[in-house]
């Protein structure tokens, strides 16, 4: 009887875990659109704003200049709208309908992009991105 | 209160057994999770996220899915399936749903019988089965519970390494599902089966479990 209970419990918790995830997923899609938008502002400091450390860092070392410079010299979508985005635990993903698919992870300050301007290859295989960590 | 605990101390050892196992895999899980997340540099989460996530889920979910599968399929085949000088099967002759005369229902049923014992139709139909069904139903429910928890996990991962989400009806026809759950059903039908046959030869004695210490190898359907 007791298993019983501890199950029931269980699965209502899993479910109402289930259910929470609706506003993460406005928050991740709110991040990606905030860095489209800001690309389309060309303001690089509050695009790179966006990005997690890691892979703005990457950025820098691969383009050899800061990251609010370099950013603005990828080719990203500019502005656009999310057209569907999807969280699985502490990771994201969020479709820009003008083009793109953008990866995010939850970190101590909230949702990061962690890869942007991705593009699906093969079902089993990464997107190929733009930008990524 | 001590006859209480006495005619049920097998339900309640089991039961606190249960939650002292179910609370340690709890703070265990977690600090591996967050050891796991230290190493990756993602932000660790606090027991109470935890013992809510799928990745908790689904480690719980796949146990106890295969545990209701055993004893499932053990109420299920022992109903036919025999083995010889074994007390987890019944005795040779009476392979088989039996008679109603030897199942006590119906007309054969006694005074003291359950209500849905003495009825005919349904009532009876459910009752004669109600321990499969309860079972069946437990292993189906956790089956499908470890399924929607292990799909969040095995997103969760694919997202991390920039691939696409799947649906859940994919995630049935991965390695991943599959691996996860066949891992568990061995262990579970190794452990029947070698009871089955080490009872045939082994013996403890005063439990129910064995056969009594004295009693011949060919003996079947026989417990101590």
């Amino acid at each position: 009887m007791g298993s019983r209970v501890a199950l029931f419990a269980c699965l209502l918790a899993l479910s109402l875990v289930s259910c929470g995830t609706g506003d993460r997923e406005d928050d991740a899609a709110a991040v990606a659109h905030r860095f489209h938008a800001a690309l389309e502002a060309r303001d690089g400091q509050a695009a790179c704003d966006e990005l997690s450390e890691e892979t703005a860092s990457k950025l820098e070392d691969q383009e050899k200049k800061p990251c609010e410079d370099a950013i603005l010299s990828l080719d990203l979508t500019k502005g656009g709208t999310v057209a569907d985005s999807r969280v699985e635990l502490n990771s994201a993903f969020a479709q820009i309908s003008e083009g793109g698919t953008d990866f995010l992870d939850e970190g101590p300050h909230g949702w990061m992009v962690s890869a942007a301007g991705c593009e699906p290859t093969a079902p089993s295989k990464p997107y190929d991105c733009e930008l990524e960590n | 209160m001590r006859r209480f605990l006495r005619d049920n101390s097998l339900s309640i050892v089991f039961l606190l057994l249960f939650l002292a196992a179910f609370c340690g895999q709890a703070i265990a899980g977690h600090a591996d999770f967050n050891d796991e997340a230290n190493r990756h540099g993602d932000p660790t989460i606090s027991l109470a996220r935890y013992v809510v996530s799928s990745d908790f889920g689904s480690a719980v979910m796949e146990n106890w899915q295969s545990e209701y599968l055993q004893f499932t399929l053990f109420i299920l085949l022992t109903v036919w399936l025999l083995q010889r000088g074994s007390p987890e099967s019944k005795e040779l002759d009476k392979a088989g749903v039996e008679s109603d005369e030897a199942q006590k229902v119906g007309p054969h049923a006694q005074q003291n019988s359950p209500r849905w014992a003495k009825v005919d139709g349904i009532r009876r139909t459910i009752y004669e089965n109600s321990l499969l069904l309860l079972m069946g139903a437990l292993w189906l429910g956790t089956w499908l519970a470890q399924s929607r928890t292990g799909v969040v996990q095995y997103n969760s991962e694919r997202l991390d390494h920039h691939q696409g989400p799947v649906a859940w009806s994919h995630y049935l026809t991965t390695g991943n599902f599959w691996d996860n759950t066949l891992q568990n059903w061995q262990s579970e039908f190794l452990a029947v089966g070698s009871m089955a046959i080490f009872a045939v030869y082994l013996r403890q004695r005063g439990s129910p479990e064995s056969k009594p210490v004295g009693a011949p190898h060919g003996a079947t359907g026989v417990e101590g």
